[in-house]
């Protein structure tokens, strides 16, 4: 059995990083928050603009994305910033406190002095750094683990060396008893047919026929083709011809295994092995709803070189040719370029990768933590209002 | 009175109250490089957002009007686009949009072989700017050179009732002298439509005015589809704050609607689209070519803009506001002398003087959305 040394969090979930973050609740306080983290050296500002002037759906995504985000395993403390009345910051810190999580939330209110409040926000992240500080490690099971599986910035390539390979990583993975998720609905159109002949009864193979539905559905009824916008120009100058082809590719990052369970973005699966996420192909939006759902490490193939990390879990990248391993090794942690090269077949690629992700568990930085690449958005389902 | 500031001529002639170099994400994927980049060059400014890929139509057009109209905005010196290189925003689109006005140009993550060479080349453009940009010298200008953007936020009846006839006195008196002034059209002032239209001499306007007035809403996707209807009228007491807010657009007439990044033809008094986020209102503001916004507020807002000074202009002997936020507060005095005083805090800013948001170097940058991400 495989195991790692990861934080034990008081509802038995197990992190592999012990991040102190401070997040918004309202675009307002974005300036804020970033200002609030730099009071104190090693905290992580999670700043966004959603949360405000948005349609009820885009706010019940929004605040289930920033309750996930700062209940994670990966997370030792989170302080909020709210603004004024009706704000969601101290709803969301009592249900996650509940939780056992160890979070604050601060709402503003007229009348309040910004540097009292500023400085009422450091003194409790100087506490939560230093009880952070203090938590010890323990001996973790890989049952306990969860992965997520991302690709940007594809080529030709992606679908021939990288995703078979995470694929192989992501069998073992689940073989060995813990959780795997694939994301990216947009990226499943044409090839959802495969997917739906895996899932473990027809129950999960007709809800994730419904999402791909709904999700091409959405696009056809704002008047757009999503095949303009994807393919990307960067996919085809990779040399991806059309939506399908690129959709195989991705596929083949969630392996052979059958496909347990199907979630909406950001949210937690109830069932261990194989999972599919509804997100869409926009990475860094893509990787925020797979971490806010409780990955706990994503895995993400790149052709074209894309550096973007997420502030709470360390992400992984697999270069999909050799090329890019030459110029752009800084962002690349496994090159699966090798594969062409004939120095390695899939499944050694595959094994490394599996390495790779046990050695982050155990606390090993990924090339994007290593130069502080800290994306972060929401997905956007409607305008703003 | 002859009104005049002074500020930063640009080749197009179009005149900035400062000096920015701005550092442009095209894409949310560069955005930590732009920031890294900004970081290390004083004088520059980061404008990152989460936009800039997997957007379609409308909503990706919006992203890229954006991006455009604020490398475009006379307060920037120069712009510096960093992007990935896969993404939809491409660089060569956005340097292909920006009019020739000032120094422009674009690096690209991928094109330079990863975030360590783009930082470093980033950093070696951005310091040759802003030496460029500290040898400018400030000229005087008149008042017919200035773009002034008002925002309404979180404005109880009491802060109007007090605070609109200045704002309008002083509007007024800004377009005399052919300054610009763009107006939020906020959702608090929806649903004095039908008041506004007629104030605008054109059909088109109009209309749109009146049927904003009526209080119909956007649908939202999910009954895209279906037709269903989303009227939904207004309260008296929503229509009665509105008239008094509509109060602060002045007396001249309303020259047209702007839309997302548009930039007014003429002079005049505009009204402009803009979304309840305080920072994707600002930054659309910023995108239509104003210089200086004014917010007026009953508390005070915790954000500025990136691009833009903001003047926060509270009511008087109000207890619950932000105090260390405001720059301007409105009393008991006659209307036409604090009209005139609010117009020379205005341009004192416009030539230099740090509005209390700059002091605490909170200014931000984002894009609205008007439809999903794929």
């Amino acid at each position: 059995m495989k195991t790692f040394e990861g934080y034990r969090r008081a509802n038995g979930s197990i992190g592999v990083r012990n991040h102190v973050i401070v997040i918004n609740t309202a675009g307002e306080l974005a300036g804020l928050t970033k200002k609030m983290a730099q009071l104190v050296p090693g905290v992580i500002p999670v700043a966004h603009q959603a949360g405000k002037a948005q349609y009820p759906e885009d706010l019940e995504q929004t605040i289930r994305t920033l309750r996930g985000t700062a209940g994670h395993p990966n997370v030792s403390a989170a302080l909020f910033l709210g603004m004024g009345e009706g704000d969601p910051a101290e709803e969301i810190v009592s249900a996650l406190k509940k939780d056992g999580h160890h979070v604050h939330a601060i709402t503003f209110q007229k009348g309040q002095s910004i540097s009292v409040v500023l400085n009422e926000g450091k003194l409790w992240l100087e506490k939560a750094m230093e009880r952070s500080r203090n938590e010890q490690k323990e001996t973790a099971d890989i049952t306990e683990l969860t992965i997520g599986l991302e690709c940007g910035g594809s080529d030709a390539w992606s679908g021939i060396t990288a995703n078979p390979a995470i694929g192989v990583c992501s069998d073992a993975v689940v073989r060995d008893g813990g959780t795997s998720i694939l994301a990216e609905t947009t990226e499943a159109i044409g090839a959802e047919h495969i997917l739906a002949n895996r899932a473990v009864n027809p129950g999960v193979g007709e809800k994730f026929l419904k999402i791909v539905k709904d999700y091409e559905m959405r696009i056809r009824d704002t008047g757009e083709d999503i095949r303009s916008a994807n393919p990307t120009p960067g996919n085809m100058a990779g040399g991806l011809t059309t939506l399908e082809e690129k959709s195989l590719g991705c596929i083949k990052k969630g392996g052979n295994s059958p496909l347990m369970e199907v979630v909406a973005y950001a949210q937690k699966p109830a069932e261990k092995g194989f999972i599919f996420m509804d997100t869409p192909g926009y990475d860094v939006e893509s990787v925020a709803g797979l971490a806010a759902g409780g990955a706990q490490i994503v895995l993400f193939s790149t052709g074209k070189g894309s550096p973007t990390g997420s502030p709470i879990v360390p992400v992984i990248k697999i270069g999909t040719n050799p090329k890019l391993y030459e110029i752009m090794s800084e962002h690349i942690d496994v090159n699966a370029g090798k594969i062409i090269d004939g120095l390695n077949t899939i499944e050694e690629i595959g094994e490394e990768i599996y390495r790779k992700v046990m050695e982050a568990a155990n606390g090993a930085p990924t090339a994007a933590e290593k130069h502080n690449n800290q994306e972060f958005a929401i997905w956007r389902l409607a305008e703003t209002i | 009175m002859e009104y005049s500031f002074e500020g930063f001529i640009r080749e197009d002639g179009t005149v900035g109250i400062r000096n920015h170099i701005g550092i442009i994400c095209s894409v949310v994927c560069s955005s930590v490089v732009a920031k890294e980049i900004s970081d290390k060059v004083p004088g520059t400014v980061p404008f990152v957002h989460g936009n800039g890929c997997a957007q379609l139509g409308d909503d990706f057009k919006l992203t890229k009007n954006m991006l455009v109209g604020i490398s475009s905005n006379p307060n920037l010196h120069s712009a510096l686009l960093v992007g990935l290189g896969c993404e939809t925003n491409q660089i060569s689109g956005l340097l292909e949009s920006i009019p020739d006005t000032k120094p422009v140009k674009g690096i690209g993550i991928q094109q330079m072989a990863g975030g360590e060479n783009t930082i470093k080349k980033g950093v070696e453009i951005a310091e040759q700017w802003a030496r460029e940009a500290a040898g400018q010298e400030r000229q005087r200008m008149p008042l017919s050179s200035l773009t002034v953007g008002i925002l309404t936020a979180d404005l109880d009846e009491d802060s109007l009732f007090k605070m609109a006839p200045v704002i309008g006195e002083a509007v007024d008196r800004l377009v005399h002298n052919e300054a610009n002034v763009i107006v939020g059209l906020s959702k608090t002032l929806e649903p004095a439509g039908g008041l506004l239209s007629e104030r605008s001499a054109r059909e088109e306007v109009k209309n749109r005015l009146r049927v904003m007035g009526e209080g119909l809403q956007r649908k939202r996707w999910k009954e895209i589809s279906t037709e269903a209807p989303a009227y939904q009228g207004f309260s008296e007491k929503e229509r009665s704050q509105a008239v008094l807010e509509a109060e602060i657009t002045g007396t001249s007439p309303i020259k047209s609607l702007l839309g997302y990044s548009e930039i007014p033809a003429e002079r005049g008094v505009y009204l402009i689209t803009v979304p309840g986020n305080i920072v994707e209102a600002l930054s659309n503001m910023a995108s239509s070519g104003c210089n200086i916004v004014m917010i007026v507020s009953s508390r005070g807002v915790l954000t500025g803009s990136a691009a833009l000074p903001c003047m926060t202009i509270t009511p008087k002997n109000q207890d619950d506001y932000f105090d260390e936020l405001v720059d301007f507060r409105v009393g008991e005095g006659e209307v036409s002398d604090q009209a005139e005083a609010v117009i020379a805090d205005l341009l004192e800013i416009c030539s230099g003087k740090q509005t209390s948001l700059e002091k605490l170097e909170l200014g931000e940058f984002s894009i609205p959305h008007i439809g999903t991400t794929f």
